[in-house]
């Protein structure tokens, strides 16, 4: 009897000691206010849903730390945050494990976002966004505008990166929207996008590398318009900058959940991507920071308040006039587009 | 010689630079895993193609791209830059150090050293809030009237040189200021009881004096600055690209290894160069000062 009860409580001792394991998994962000956010929103919720201990770790760029770890063959992190054209890259490269179709949704995402690799669940808008201090009532209302240096004098700042100035360009040039990647595609197309950059670089303060630095740039006065992302610009108007910007003709990017190749732990990591992108979860990220959610569930039934609409790039009424970045033609393009960039900038 | 002659005495020291040999040796395995090693992975990598073949295409493609020239062009700019300056106000600046009281020249050093001490990104952001454009400087010039518009100083290449000049200038003081407090007072009392006036103390007294703390000023200061990113990220406002960051553009934009790999080995064949020309410029100038002592 005594030896039954022995072995009985040690069997209770065994099973209750289990839970205490809990399934763990790494996601790397690209921290600060987005990481935050992702975490507040998104993941900390579903792990907590999930039962899931996250460990979390930052890396502002993500794809050479994904492609350090693959080849490396010492992959730590199970789900990486990447811009969806880095997604398609590191997808092209094969670092990333196919998504289990089987437990995300696949019809979350609308079918021009689609990724079989990276799972895009949130965008934003390369804007134009403009000093109200320089401009008042009167800012310049299309890219053909930003470009007139002769009616709106003032110091312009862009990225230093051919992503999305190209694209940029040719709009300034009267490309229409959808024309722009067909017209990219050919080499005429491509140098007069570059010809364009070019015509404007001597009224170039400042080509920013990071998105802080453009956001610096904005709050400081540095310059009086500045190519940026929707969510840098809403942050420095929100925090009482004199600055606005607008979504028309913005170009549209969205950010994406990949597994890495050889991930320790690939099944949680699916199920984790599918629970933290819920549509009331990603819909819930746009109170931290304006990153719209791809899943047009996201919405609907009133998850996001009224006026925070027209600060997403994916609201339905800002659609309109953009360019939606199209990530397959920057991975076979991007490195000639990159380097006419580069060389258009040594010039 | 007396050495050689005595073979007791020659073994004697024979085995005791075994001995230190061999008290260095674990610091010698320390520079062959992180220094040696690496450098011969990044050697391999240049080699091979993104699908892991052989081959000499990514030495092909860097050296026949016009960016590659013009990064090599500004790196080689920058360094000079930043080496010209540091000795227009590091080699005054030691002298007077060197010839102040002891505890006075403690003191002043203790002024230049605390930058040494303070994190790089944070000076450089620093300049950032003094330099830009309602910075404090230009505050101050266009608040008093003394220029119209606010002055470029900062997201182009004055702002870098400002930048790696205020980072570099405590590391060249510090050899320049040590060979000039070595430098015997008498001699300089001798000089100028003899008439020389004050320029030609300098001139032929103390500046060959301490031509070996400037060298090594020089060399610190040029090879450092060979390899410099934060600043001209920071300061450079995309207009500034030297090789680190022409590396760093071919690595997160392109996940080009290959050819970052023979970016940083032109980098360090740079730097191989110009310390070997530093070491042989010291040796000449280490025989022209025996020569004219002899003469």
């Amino acid at each position: 009897m005594s030896r039954l009860l022995r072995i009985s409580l040690a069997a209770i001792a065994v099973s209750a000691a289990v839970p205490v394991y809990a399934q763990s998994v790494t996601i790397t962000t690209a921290g600060g206010d987005y990481g935050n956010a992702m975490k507040e929103a998104m993941w900390a919720p579903a792990a907590k849903e999930l039962g899931y201990d996250v460990r979390e770790e930052t890396q502002s760029d993500g794809l050479a730390a994904l492609k350090m770890q693959v080849t490396a063959g010492a992959v730590t992190t199970d789900i990486i945050h990447l811009g969806s054209p880095e997604g398609a890259q590191a997808a092209a490269q094969s670092l990333l494990e196919p998504l289990d179709y089987k437990i995300i949704d696949p019809n979350s995402v609308p079918a021009g976002a689609k990724s079989d690799y990276c799972y895009p669940f949130d965008s934003y808008g390369t804007v134009m966004s403009w000093s109200t201090k320089t401009y008042g009532e009167n800012p310049p209302k299309t890219w053909a505008e930003f470009w007139d240096v002769a009616k709106f004098p003032g110091r312009r700042a862009l990225r230093a990166n051919a992503q999305d100035l190209i694209e940029i360009a040719l709009l300034s040039d009267g490309v229409a929207p959808a024309d722009v990647y067909p017209t990219l595609s050919t080499p005429e197309g491509l140098a007069r996008a570059i010809k364009r950059l070019e015509a404007i670089k001597p009224n170039v303060s400042v080509w920013w590398t990071s998105g802080a630095q453009s956001a610096q740039l904005l709050k400081d006065g540095e310059a009086d318009l500045v190519v940026t992302w929707n969510g840098r610009a809403q942050t420095v108007k929100a925090d009482g900058g004199s600055v606005d910007y607008t979504f028309k003709g913005s170009v549209i990017g969205t950010d994406c959940l990949g597994v890495p190749k050889g991930a320790p732990n690939k099944e949680a990591a699916m199920k984790l991507i599918a629970a933290m992108t819920q549509p009331a979860r990603v819909a819930k990220l746009t109170d931290f920071i304006a990153y719209g959610p791809v899943n047009p569930a996201g919405y609907e039934g009133g998850l996001i308040p009224q006026d925070r609409l027209k600060t997403l790039a994916t609201a339905p009424e800002n659609v309109g006039t953009s360019v939606f970045s199209n990530a397959d033609w920057w991975v076979k393009n991007g490195e000639a587009a990159q380097k006419a960039f580069d060389e258009m900038m040594g010039r | 010689m007396t050495i050689a002659a005595d073979p007791a005495l020659a073994a004697g020291a024979r085995s005791e630079r075994r001995f230190f040999l061999a008290l260095s040796l674990p610091a010698l395995v320390i520079v062959g895993l992180a220094a040696i090693l690496p450098i011969l992975w990044i050697i391999r990598q240049s080699f091979l193609t993104t699908g892991g073949e052989y081959t000499v295409g990514n030495y092909e493609k860097v050296l026949s791209s016009g960016l590659t020239w013009s990064a090599l062009i500004t790196t080689v700019e920058l360094s000079l830059g930043t080496l010209a300056f540091c000795i227009l106000l590091g080699t005054p600046l030691a002298l007077a150090l060197a010839s102040v009281r002891p505890r006075v020249a403690n003191l002043l050093m203790a002024f230049v050293m605390l930058p040494l001490w303070t994190s790089i990104l944070v000076r450089t952001y620093g300049w950032l809030v003094l330099l830009r454009r309602d910075g404090l400087i230009n505050a101050a010039l266009t608040g008093s009237g003394l220029t119209a518009e606010p002055l470029p100083l900062v997201y182009n290449f004055t702002g870098t040189l400002i930048g790696m000049v205020h980072y570099m200038l405590p590391l060249f003081l510090l050899p320049v200021y040590a060979a000039m407090r070595d430098i015997d007072a008498n001699l300089v009392r001798a000089s100028a009881s003899m008439g020389a006036t004050l320029g030609q103390v300098i001139r032929t007294v103390i500046l060959p004096l301490s031509a070996g703390g400037i060298f090594s000023g020089s060399m610190i200061v040029f090879i450092y600055t060979i390899g410099f990113f934060i600043t001209p990220a920071v300061l450079g406002g995309g207009k500034v690209n030297p090789l680190s960051i022409r590396i760093e553009r071919t690595l997160s934009t392109f996940q080009d290894w290959g050819s970052a790999s023979v970016l940083g080995i032109l980098l360090l064949v740079l730097m191989a160069l110009v310390g070997a020309m530093f070491l042989v410029a010291r040796r000449l100038v280490a025989r022209n000062k025996v020569g004219a002592a002899h003469a």
